[in-house]
């Protein structure tokens, strides 16, 4: 049975994806990266001297700041930076440069549905921009439970609205 | 392939039995046994015998505490010049600009840094006076101090009189008589990063033109 998305996807077909890396002038290193409408800025700033007073100083540390694109940041926000954080831990190299800390800070430009997995993208390829060693190059998507039951990939934001489970 | 002991550099790591990269780049092999991945950042990795440019920080009792643009702050000992004793310690302020040799660098600590070669004479190192100096990524301080001599400095040294002293870690200081010579010349060469060798002819030829 055909699905039928606003958009005239299929339901396994992902919007049009578009990365640009070295775009900002004074972070190590950077990323922008869009998925059809939904576009996020990744800056990658070190490694710099000094971790923070909890974490270990054997190894390495990642510092995530979320930006949202209007508004303060909130509990969604921070929920976010440490879902990035946790994946950003596993895939750098944590050892190479003890007692550093690394700070990623993304800017959401605009916010058309699947917000999350285009963020772990834009990092990994600031990561990469930076040249922080990295153990392998992290890749996401979303995917919603539509209310007729078929699973769809990519959501829209209108999508994700009418979605029974993200 | 029959047993062979390779070396590893920077950009390359082992994990057991499997050697994975670790960086985006070009990969190099220098026979007999050398590989490594070359690739170009704007943040520098601390290696031995590399010149580089630092700023002096901070004075410490036995160290002077210098910035090179890498993950930890460089120590300068305060000794490390040539004919250096208690007695003659350089009076370094902070923002003082020095062209220095990297002597130690390993990752978990601080690298350690020299003013002299490694005969123990001057050789040009020590702090660089007057002249401009800007941060450029390191691929274009390897691209300038390779051999044959980088197009740009070519085609600049056969019209124009000024100092350049590159820094692998990213940093370029150039000095000349006038401020214009100054300027073009540091305009041609944060321009040159991504133009092939003659592109970069023709760019030097056109500002020369302008100049003269």
């Amino acid at each position: 049975m055909e699905i039928d998305r606003i958009d005239g996807r299929s339901p396994n077909q992902l919007r049009p994806l578009a990365c640009s890396r070295g775009i900002l002038n004074r972070a190590h290193g950077s990323a922008s990266w869009s998925q059809g409408d939904t576009k996020v800025l990744a800056a990658v700033y070190g490694p710099k001297a000094g971790t923070k007073k909890n974490e270990n100083p054997e190894r390495a540390c990642i510092e995530v700041i979320w930006k949202p694109k209007t508004g303060q940041s909130g509990k969604q926000e921070k929920e976010y930076e440490m879902i990035l954080k946790r994946t950003l831990q596993s895939i750098c190299i944590l050892t190479i440069n003890p007692n550093t800390t690394t700070s990623i800070i993304i800017q959401v430009v605009q916010d058309d549905g699947s917000l999350l997995p285009c963020a772990i993208n834009a990092a990994c390829a600031a990561l990469v921009d930076a040249g922080i060693p990295l153990k392998h190059l992290a890749v996401s998507i979303c995917c919603c439970l539509a209310s007729s039951g078929y699973v769809i990939l990519d959501p829209t934001k209108q999508e994700e609205e009418v979605s029974v489970f993200l | 392939m029959p047993n062979q002991t390779i070396k590893l550099g920077g950009g390359l790591r082992q994990d057991a039995d499997v050697i994975t990269v670790m960086k985006a780049g070009r990969l190099r092999f220098l026979k007999p046994n050398k590989y490594w991945v070359e690739s170009s950042q704007k943040r520098y990795v601390p290696r031995v015998d590399d010149n580089v440019l630092g700023i002096v920080v901070d004075t410490k009792a036995d160290n002077f505490l210098v910035d090179i643009k890498g993950p930890a702050i460089a120590f300068l000992p305060v000794l490390a010049f040539e004919g250096g004793t208690r007695r003659n310690i350089p009076k370094f302020e902070a923002g003082t600009l020095v062209y220095v040799r990297v002597v130690k660098a390993n990752p978990g600590t601080n690298p350690e840094l020299s003013c002299t070669d490694a005969s123990g004479k001057a050789a040009e190192f020590g702090p660089l006076k007057d002249g401009f100096m800007f941060e450029c990524s390191t691929g274009l301080s390897r691209m300038m101090l390779s051999s044959p001599t980088c197009p740009v400095l070519e085609e600049f040294g056969k019209k124009l009189s000024f100092e350049v002293a590159v820094g692998l870690n990213g940093r370029v200081w150039v000095n000349a008589a006038s401020p214009a010579t100054v300027i073009v010349v540091s305009n041609a060469i944060m321009k040159s990063e991504s133009l092939s060798s003659t592109q970069q002819r023709i760019m030097a030829r056109k500002l020369l033109e302008k100049v003269q």
